[in-house]
């Protein structure tokens, strides 16, 4: 799920407002390249370094200005880190459009590798590979991170914010139902059909505030469904996505939905927005919630004293559907992507605080522990990495994700390994699946068809196998 | 002034000495118009002009917004016609047409007929009817989005009063409901401007045409069939035109409410062509949708203005 549409709340940005930022950084950018031309020009680092950033209003906002641009400006005397904090929701559009009139600032966040791939193709991002040697990145970051930001074995981009899907549960009504967590689909199922029996919604969900967020749910059912395997030998192009195994997954969803399982019934599915059914799941008229691991920087919000509820709340991995599919699976996915503008004056000092910002891994999981999701360094994390600040269910969830894929057993979010047409196709088409104007195998062989052809354009990322 | 209007009379009669000056003069002042209009002339070659030809130039092209673009003649427009989202999408806004000149526009009628008819407090109400308008979309829709939620509206409110008939009425999650939903809410802001046009024209209606018909025996329908739409006729025509150019390019409260869904049930052409531009990145694509359209828009406009000279009272 791309960060800007996890944080779920929408703040267009008026077109005064992209004028005046986009001449804030146009203003940046011309400064430092007068200031570097003045110095000899060259990409040296010590000039001003601008970025634009997707991080929320609040405490990630609040985070970065108080720690990491301080902490990144003193361990870089005389780089000045100028920072513009966009909509995360219009943020692609923002740089598309600056990108393209020539302009932008010298770190660019995208909404995932598939994303980044159309800017690589228009040779808008620096190469960073002579940065990789210079920060050991090939030694501290994880290995499939950095072969995601890869294009024809050259790097152009660093994923950051490293999320996955997971099942959370109120764990205050499991307890006083006597309820476990599900480990298979029958479980699952019986879980499903007794708390329905009992007026509770079985599981939370609605995506009135942003319907793109229906794609968390083919993303579910593919994975621990169809399971990896099945995906990965899709997303390389040896099975179509018509493919029965994609088929009946979508059924399976779509029976879901029908049962009413997901936010109490179709319709309410449709219009339930985020806040409406954290609430609902944070008071206990709602079990369970399919959500990103984003979810954790706001469960806080929904349970506990604060929220005018004694509930508390857990999480635990989504349960394979079917015989073959890994217990402990995690589909990978990536909030953003960092890279650099290929019209940047200071490529120096960019890469020098992408390497400030992600590679550290102490300083990385400081700030993870600070604020939960928003800065999620690809880094090979264990146990003892998080300082005892962080909450115990964030901590469990980032260690077993990192071993987890550390053992292949991953899959793939469509956000992050299909590319940009295709994710539109699941995210679009699949609710006339679910209002009956489309079969499920009408939908999977539209999306064949949409991903055939943009595969042989170039335009899927490196498909790491799963067990590799 | 009256000097140089001489000066110009001199100056048109041909092989007067007075004719070389009187040209300068014509000159000067034409320069001087010109000088004046070139700043207003070029912002508008800036933000209109431009961005106007660069768009008629991709819609001619496949381009996904950044990069080189790719010259593909009328394939774009071909394409439209056999998009049956973009059919489903028209028909839509031909809906909400429908809907917009028939709902606001009875109920501003009906609204400022009532209010001509009152002196005491019809501040208060015009003041009233006026606040959605200046209200931003966004707000309203949340507003609304909250009064028609299913589990914490209007109807749970309603069933625990005992009336039960709105009791998880999903108004936005609806395929059946989605667009119609969305168009009232849209309604709610827009109608109470209508009620002020209306006033507005209203009192300048002759009130002795009132007296007149009152004493020929007409009743409240007849004066306001006989002389009321008569004699707001312009106003009339305007709202019409503004409502049918509007519904064809609405947008705010479509995108803002339900972002044309469920499963395209609100879609219109402006959240498709949105869609299309920033979300599949078909931005060639969405620069025809967006010029279709323009020449919807245009050719309504060009009608009015033909049936006018034919000596309609339009």
């Amino acid at each position: 799920m791309p960060f800007e549409r996890m944080l779920m709340m929408q703040r267009p940005l008026s077109r005064r407002q992209f004028i005046v930022r986009g001449g804030k950084a146009a203003l940046g950018a011309g400064i430092a390249g007068s200031v570097l031309a003045g110095c000899g020009g060259g990409s040296s680092a010590g000039g001003p370094v601008t970025m634009w950033s997707n991080l929320e209003p609040g405490d990630p906002q609040d985070f970065f200005k108080q720690n990491i641009e301080p902490g990144f400006e003193k361990a870089n005397q005389g780089t000045k880190l100028d920072v513009t904090f966009q909509p995360p929701a219009e943020i692609d559009r923002l740089v598309r459009t600056a990108l393209q009139g020539g302009e932008g600032p010298d770190i660019i966040p995208t909404p995932g590798p598939a994303y980044a791939a159309e800017y690589v193709d228009a040779n808008l991002f620096a190469e960073l590979d002579e940065y990789v040697n210079q920060y050991s990145w090939d030694d501290k970051l994880l290995g499939w991170a950095l072969d995601l930001g890869r294009s024809d074995d050259k790097l152009y981009t660093i994923p950051y914010q490293l999320q996955t899907m997971i099942l959370y549960f109120n764990s205050t009504l499991f307890e006083e139902m006597g309820l476990q967590p599900p480990k298979s689909r029958d479980e699952l199922e019986g879980l499903a059909e007794e708390l329905n029996g009992q007026g509770i919604v079985p599981f939370a969900a609605g995506i009135g505030d942003e319907p793109a967020a229906v794609e968390w749910f083919p993303t579910v059912f593919w994975n621990h469904f169809s399971g990896p395997q099945a995906l990965y030998e899709a997303l390389t192009g040896e099975t179509p996505f018509s493919d029965a195994v994609f088929v009946d997954a979508i059924e399976l969803f779509n029976d879901y939905v029908q049962r009413g399982w997901f936010g109490g019934s179709r319709e309410k599915f449709f219009s339930n927005g985020f806040d409406a059914l954290h609430a609902d799941f944070g008071d206990g008229k709602a079990a369970m919630n399919i959500e990103g691991s984003w979810f954790m920087a706001s469960a806080v919000d929904f349970f506990g004293q604060g929220a005018g509820n004694e509930n508390d709340w857990d999480w635990a991995p989504l349960p394979p559907m079917q015989s073959g599919v890994p217990q402990e699976m995690y589909a990978l996915g990536i909030g953003s992507t960092i890279s650099v503008n290929a019209r940047s004056a200071n490529t120096d000092g960019a890469a020098s605080f992408i390497d400030y910002l992600v590679a550290d891994k102490k300083r990385a999981a400081e700030y993870m522990a600070a604020v939960p999701s928003a800065f999620n360094a690809p880094l090979p994390f264990e146990e003892g990495d998080f300082p005892g600040s962080m909450d115990e269910r964030v901590r469990r969830q980032l260690v077993s994700l990192s071993q987890a894929t550390g053992n292949g057993n991953f899959g793939y979010t469509n956000w992050t390994f299909w590319p940009s047409k295709s994710t539109v196709y699941i995210q679009e088409e699949i609710q006339k699946v679910l209002t009956g104007d489309m079969t499920a195998a009408e939908y999977c062989e539209g999306l064949a068809g949409v991903f055939t052809e943009e595969r042989k354009e170039g335009l899927v990322p490196k498909i790491i196998e799963p067990g590799a | 002034m009256e000097v140089n209007e001489q000066t110009l009379r001199s100056a048109a009669r041909p092989g007067s000495k007075d004719a070389s000056a009187g040209r300068a003069l014509r000159r000067r002042r034409l320069l001087s118009a010109w000088l004046f209009m070139l700043p207003l002339l070029a912002v508008n070659v800036l933000v209109i002009l431009g961005p106007s030809v660069a768009t008629v130039y991709y819609s001619f092209t496949e381009w996904s917004g950044i990069g080189p673009a790719e010259w593909v003649g009328l394939q774009n427009y071909t394409d439209i016609l056999s998009d049956g989202d973009f059919w489903s999408a028209l028909s839509h806004n031909l809906l909400w047409t429908v809907i917009f000149l028939t709902v606001p526009i009875g109920m501003g009628l009906g609204g400022a007929f009532m209010l001509s008819q009152i002196t005491r407090f019809q501040m208060i109400f015009r003041v009233l009817f006026f606040i959605p308008y200046v209200m931003a979309s966004v707000v309203n829709a949340a507003i609304w989005q909250n009064i028609l939620d299913p589990d914490r509206g209007i109807g749970s409110t309603l069933a625990l009063l005992g009336i039960p008939w709105l009791e998880g009425v999903s108004f936005f999650g609806s395929q059946a409901l989605a667009l119609p939903a969305v168009a009232f809410v849209d309604n709610w802001h827009w109608w109470g401007f209508v009620v002020l046009l209306f006033l507005t024209a209203l009192q300048s209606v002759d009130k002795e045409l009132y007296e007149a018909a009152k004493m020929d025996g007409a009743g409240r329908w007849q004066q306001f069939v006989n002389v009321t739409i008569p004699g707001i006729r312009a106003t009339l025509v305007f709202v019409v035109l503004m409502t049918i150019i509007g519904s064809l390019l609405v947008f705010d409260y479509i995108y803002i409410i339900t972002q044309g869904g469920p499963a395209g049930a609100s879609e219109v052409v402006g959240t498709l062509m949105y869609k299309e531009a920033f979300a599949r990145f078909e931005a060639g694509y969405a620069a025809a949708l967006g010029l279709g359209m323009s020449f919807l828009s245009g050719l309504i406009v060009m009608i009015f203005i033909y049936l006018r000279r034919k000596g309609w009272e339009v």
